[in-house]
Order: structure tokens, then sequence, then C-alpha cells
């Protein structure tokens, strides 16, 4: 077995003492410094990152919430607004009704005295024809004239009568 | 023991040169190439692939934060936060025995981590390094590592050296553990590889096919026995820390 050949064991324990001290110091010194710089770099900037993003998320969530009392501040504003508006426009609804009502009354008032003058013209104007009628047929039927008063009298006596 | 086409034959030492340090004898041989080319790979590897500037990294830079971030956890598991003192050691030693078995599997590379000298070697540093830490820690206190505690008083005078011949054999069952197990699947491989050239006509392509099939299993065994090395080193780091 050449394992146990020990020829070359002192030339062994030599360079693997040369290959490995060089190995250990070159990668103590050197590659992994390199390395854990490389990894706590990245560590950083992943906190880094993660923190800015957390106080960004912080910010945004802080301007939703204002916002949203904006919002808030807005919806009942409006709601107000349409309330005192609504109350505004009845009101003024009412008071259009109401002259609106008067004008009507005045009107109708009106027009309820011309439609009584009218009548009682038409009525005088009947009054007197029947009064004529009367007057004509008495004349005609009975020839005997009565005056006028005695005609007058007799018709309002009829109507009483007829009323 | 060694003949011509032994399958122990790939585990002999050919000297590139003939150097002679005082009396000692350190030519560069196979097993040294081996080691540097290790050494070159992690190395060149490890400071080529990562871009200090970097914050998304590449595949290859990937890869070295991977095996960084493995040793970096499997020592805070196991030691906690005393082990990063000890990372760079722990991070070269699993490297090193790591590429040192992948560079094995490479066709015709020689594989050191299948002499016990190199694993016997790396052990032993490791069991010195973790007696000394023991030592520093603890003082004298450190030998009631070998003491445990809630037994009957009895059962001392036979646990007390069992622990410490189990503590004494850890250096051992470290390196052999390594070392028996590149030893024994390079044989078997080149031993599968001479039932290919052996068998008639086709049936050579069943070895083959084993061989295809037994190559995965090494790489495996290879990324798995530097595991155990760099774990185990961890578990004893921890002991010099905490005595039982």
């Amino acid at each position: 077995m050449p394992q146990l050949n020990p020829e070359f064991f002192v030339s062994q324990l030599f360079w693997l003492v040369v290959t490995f001290s060089f190995l250990f110091v070159f990668l103590w010194r050197v590659s992994l410094p390199r390395i854990g710089n490389v990894l706590e770099k990245r560590e950083r900037k992943i906190t880094e990152d993660l923190t800015a993003a957390k106080e960004l998320q912080a910010e945004a969530s802080q301007i939703q919430e204002e916002i949203e009392k904006q919002l808030k501040q807005a919806r009942t504003d409006a709601s107000e607004m349409i309330k005192s508006s609504s109350i505004a426009l009845q009101d003024k609804a009412q008071t259009e009704l109401k002259k609106l009502d008067k004008e009507l009354e005045t009107k109708i008032d009106e027009s309820a005295k011309a439609i009584d003058k009218s009548k009682s013209e038409s009525v005088s104007q009947i009054q007197d024809q029947i009064h004529q009628i009367t007057k004509l047929t008495l004349s005609k039927v009975a020839s005997f004239n009565v005056s006028d008063d005695e005609i007058k009298k007799a018709i309002s006596n009829s109507e009483r009568s007829i009323n | 023991m060694a003949a011509k086409d032994s399958p122990l034959k790939q585990f002999e030492i050919v000297p590139y040169s003939n150097t002679e340090l005082g009396s000692y004898d350190i030519s560069f041989t196979n097993s040294s190439l081996s080691m540097v080319i290790t050494v070159a790979v992690i190395t060149l590897f490890l400071t080529l692939t990562v871009n200090p500037r970097s914050i998304i990294p590449s595949r290859m830079q990937l890869i070295s934060e991977l095996m960084y971030n493995f040793i970096a956890q499997l020592l805070s598991d196991t030691v906690g936060d005393n082990g990063k003192k000890y990372f760079p050691f722990v991070f070269s030693l699993f490297m090193f025995v790591l590429i040192g078995n992948m560079v094995g599997m490479v066709p015709y590379q020689f594989t050191f981590t299948s002499h016990i000298i190199v694993t016997f070697a790396l052990a032993a540093v490791v069991f010195i390094g973790v007696t000394i830490l023991g030592f520093v820690n603890h003082g004298i206190k450190f030998f009631t590592f070998f003491y445990i505690p809630g037994v009957p008083f009895y059962m001392h005078p036979l646990l007390i050296p069992i622990e410490v011949i189990s503590y004494l054999s850890r250096p051992i069952s470290l390196s052999v553990r390594l070392f028996a197990n590149m030893l024994a699947g390079h044989t078997l491989l080149k031993v599968f590889a001479g039932f290919v050239v052996a068998m008639p006509f086709f049936t050579g392509a069943l070895p083959l096919a084993f061989i295809v099939a037994l190559t995965g299993l090494e790489i495996l065994i290879a990324f798995l026995q530097a595991y155990v090395f760099a774990i185990l080193t961890c578990l004893y780091i921890n002991d010099a820390y905490h005595l039982h």
C-alpha cells in the first residue's frame, strides 16, 4: 500500500503545510472578507430598503387617512349645503305660492265682482224688459194704462214669490 | 503489493523533482501538484467570482456565497457566537478537503486525501488546536471533560479511561474516516475499470455502467466527507468551550 510507505511522508507534510497555510492565509485575509463585505452590504441594503418601504407605507396610509377625512368633510359639507339650499328653496317656493295665491284671490275677487256686476246689469235689463213687456201686454190686452210704479211693484212681488 | 496493474497503483507517489531541505526529501510530487491545483482552484474561484460592488450576485458568485453561508451556518449552529473566530480555519479546512476530493475525481488526477499522512496531519492540527483551546478556556478544569457527572462513583474508574481514550482517538477516527472513504472509493472504481477491460465482448458495458453510477456516489462521498470533517471540527471546538 503506497500510503504506508514513509518515503514521501516528509515531502507530503511539507507541501501540505505550504499549500494549506497559503490557502488559510489567503482565504482569511482576502477571499472571506470580500464575500463577507458583499453579504453585509446586501443585508444593509435590504434592511435600508425595507425601512424606507415601511416609512413610505406609513406616509401613504397617513395620506389616505387625510384624504378620507377630507372626503368625509366634503360629504358633510355637501349634505349640509343640500339641506340648507332645499330649505331655502322650499321657503322661496312657499312665498311664491303665497304670492300667487294672493294674486289669484284678487283676480277671483275681481272676476266675481265683474260677474256680479254683469249679473245685476243683466237682471236690471231683464227687469226693464219685463217691465216694458208687461206694460205693452197690459196696454194691448186690457187697454188700460198702468203706471210704471205699479208695474214695478207687481214685478217685485212676483219676484219675491218666485224667490 | 503495488504490482503493475494493481488498483492501488493510483495511490503511488511520483516525484517530479528531487529537492532536499537539509536532510529531508521535499520533492515536488503528484500529491503536491494536486494540493497546488486544489488551492489554486479554491482561491481563484472565490476571488474571481466575487464582485465586491455587486448587490445582485452572479450565478458563480452565488456559489461562493452559498459555501460561505453554509460553513457560517454550520459554525453558528454547533458552536454559536464563539465560533466566528474559527470561521476562516473551518472554511479553509472544508474547502481544502472538498476540492481535494473533487480534484481526485478527475481522471488521472492524484487524490491527496487518500493518503493517511495528509488526513492525519489535518486531523492532528484540529486535535492539537482544540486541546490548546480547551486549556486556554478552562485551564486545569479542562480535565473535568473526562469526568461524566451524574454517574455512580464506582463507574468512574471505568468511564474516565474510556473518555480519555475516546478523546485521544479523535484525530485517528477523523483522519481514518476520510482516508478510508477515499481509498475504498477509488480502489473500487479501479477494480471495476479493470473488469471493463477484462470482460469479453460487450459484457464490459455492465461494469462500465456500474462505474458511472459509482462516480456519482463518489462525488456525493467527496462532499459528505468534507462536510463530516468540517462538522466534527466544529463539534470539537464546541467541546473546548462547553465541557459537557
